[in-house]
């Protein structure tokens, strides 16, 4: 996919959907939105890529398994050959304790066939076009180079490093541990703003759903505090769709560095440029906490979205 | 897939040691390529590192020629897979050397004719010194670091993932198990202090309370939590100093946590992890068979060998000493 400068890019879409909790009908949910968006998915292969970060029970930190088989069921209903669900963990290599630690087999069945572990995936070399990083080059999954649909779905946790992590922070845990580690020490290097640009661009995820429901704040996206945010956030443009989140978490996207830079690339940053469905900002605004070095990230009180 | 088309309802039949001979080592050597190398999965393209724990896992079960064979030919592929400068790339498609190169040459140390080859690797290794912890960069974090992120010790240095990076627990491991092991000639000058600084590094490194996890024990002053993989690596690194108040806290902590591993990976490393630190397996303890049955190991190699590994009663795959009670 090229890289389209956002003056040149049409307006993107991104849905609110408010959703109170785990026990709601998802997959409703989901379906209904997702058919709003015409996608080209029937007879395609779709990856959902969630965010599975470590052993977690209580689902604090990972992507709920329940959002996630909600997604897999809704791609599959649109006509979709196959949906994999894949990721490749950054701190932990192993991914099978992680995924039996959130439950996900009990949401979606067996997935023998149906999980992709990114960090062991056969790789290809991808010259990096965006030059953010020092990186010029990355060995990525070729199932994630393979597939014709590419879903990031994060959860709504706020950064120690990087400030926010939504769909394109997701999108590091592409990048292979078998290749580079756990945890992937050369993005740190690289520096980890640029690092996510350079993935995001490499990768291009062609939509993002973002499970707010319950998210994360604070010393994110490990050890930060549970926060009820009751939102799915859904778009066609993974720029959008953050920088939606971040006013949803009462932050300022523009203040996020790699935002910042993936809105003049990667897509739209300025809310004006985004067609904004379902519930306001506004009515479903919750402020996060975020660490001190962060400050400068939170809304002025008074600023409102609409 | 069920072990010998079985039914895993009476799973709880099945020891490990019998699951291992019928399915595992099968799963294993039919997934060998017609390189000599494994995937991470059958079908995959063959890597260094699967390739290394399938020979080592054929090695401990070999018993018949065909099982020689499938070790020489596992050999071979990690003979040509070396780079010029000794080390071993992550990928084929990779053209730098990683911390894979520690585990090719741990494998090809006991291969009479890899002798060279482990010898240029190793010395690799030695040369690889990570790039956070110069001298230089030292004294620039102290004088310009605005937020103390972890608290660690950086003037111990152990290896890391990637060349001239970081120091990590599992990379660092890896190289001392070998350097411990590597016959004395194969050592380069200096290999002896960088042992030295690296079991600093890994004791530094252990969470408050015993146990690691990648490297970082202290995190914005939270404790962060141990890991099975990391510890048992660590663990196995450091061995040969059983009474250290830091082995004997992380042996507590993985011996605790058994009844926690959710994965067969953790599970199979867990059983090594114990049984090397010299203690009993627990009766009742989850089995690796039943591990199969939830997510078939998600297919991986790595996987199945360390179920391998762990089945060897006296663990003489190990290089060093192991304790004689287990």
């Amino acid at each position: 996919m090229a890289l389209v400068p956002s003056f040149q890019r049409a307006a993107s879409r991104v849905v609110i959907r408010r959703t109170a909790n785990y026990e709601q009908d998802l997959a409703a949910v989901i379906y209904e939105t997702l058919r709003e968006f015409d996608l080209p998915v029937e007879n395609k292969t779709v990856l959902l890529k969630p965010n599975l970060v470590g052993f977690d029970p209580l689902c604090e930190m990972n992507t709920h398994p329940y959002v996630i088989a909600a997604a897999r069921e809704s791609f599959l209903r649109l006509g979709a050959a196959q949906v994999l669900i894949g990721d490749g963990p950054a701190m932990d290599r192993d991914t099978e304790a992680i995924i039996e630690s959130v439950r996900l087999r009990e949401f979606t069945g067996p997935l023998g066939r149906t999980f992709v572990d990114l960090n062991l995936d056969d790789v290809k070399r991808v010259v990096l076009r965006t030059h953010a990083s020092r990186l010029k080059e990355l060995y990525l999954p070729k199932t994630v180079l393979g597939v014709d649909f590419l879903v990031s779905m994060p959860k709504l946790k706020t950064h120690h490093w990087a400030g926010v992590t939504l769909s394109l922070k997701n999108m590091f845990g592409i990048v292979p541990g078998s290749c580079y580690g756990w945890p992937k020490n050369v993005l740190h290097w690289a520096g980890i703003d640029n690092s996510i640009l350079d993935i995001s661009a490499a990768s291009r995820p062609d939509f993002a759903i973002v499970d707010g429901i319950v998210g994360m704040e604070g010393n994110g996206p490990i050890q930060g505090t549970p926060k009820p945010c009751g939102v799915l956030v859904l778009g066609n443009d993974p720029v959008a769709v953050d920088a939606t989140c971040c006013r949803v978490m009462g932050l300022r996207p523009e203040k996020v560095k790699y935002l910042n830079a993936a809105g003049t690339l990667l897509g739209h940053l300025d809310a004006a440029k985004i067609q904004q469905l379902g519930e306001t900002v506004a009515s479903v605004r919750t402020p996060f906490a975020v660490l001190d070095a962060f400050k400068e990230l939170r809304e002025p009180e008074r600023e409102v979205w609409n | 897939m069920t072990p010998a088309g079985d039914n895993l309802d009476s799973q709880n039949l099945w020891s490990d040691s019998v699951f291992v001979a019928q399915f595992c080592l099968p799963l294993i050597r039919s997934a060998q390529n017609a390189d000599g190398g494994w995937g991470f999965q059958p079908g995959l393209q063959s890597r260094v590192e699967p390739t290394c724990w399938a020979i080592l896992a054929s090695r401990a079960h070999e018993s018949t020629a065909s099982s020689g064979e499938i070790s020489a030919r596992g050999l071979e592929f990690l003979r040509k897979a070396q780079l010029a400068n000794g080390s071993w790339p992550a990928s084929a498609e990779v053209n730098r050397g990683s911390w894979v190169t520690a585990l090719a040459c741990w494998v090809l140390t006991a291969d009479a004719q890899a002798r060279e080859a482990a010898a240029a690797g190793v010395k690799w290794i030695c040369n690889d010194w990570p790039r956070d912890s110069s001298t230089w960069r030292r004294w620039r974090a102290r004088l310009f670091s605005h937020r103390k992120i972890t608290e660690q010790n950086d003037s111990y240095r152990g290896w890391g993932w990637t060349p001239h990076t970081s120091s990590w627990v599992e990379p660092t491991s890896f190289a001392l198990i070998l350097l411990a092991s590597a016959r004395l000639e194969l050592l380069p000058k200096g290999a002896a202090r960088r042992r030295e600084l690296a079991r600093w590094m890994l004791y530094d490194r252990m969470c408050p309370g015993g146990g690691w996890n990648c490297g970082n024990p202290m995190v914005y002053g939270v404790a962060g939590e141990p890991l099975i993989v990391p510890t048992v690596w660590a663990l196995l690194a450091l061995r040969d100093e059983p009474k250290r108040p830091e082995f004997v806290m992380s042996l507590n902590w993985l011996e605790k946590n058994i009844g926690n591993a959710r994965g067969a990976g953790s599970l199979a490393l867990a059983r090594i992890g114990v049984e090397a630190g010299g203690r009993k397996w627990p009766q009742g303890a989850p089995t690796i068979a039943e591990m199969y049955g939830r997510n078939e190991f998600l297919q991986n190699i790595a996987v199945a060998s360390w179920a391998c590994l762990a089945s060897c009663p006296r663990h003489e795959w190990l290089p060093g000493r192991v304790a004689e009670f287990c």
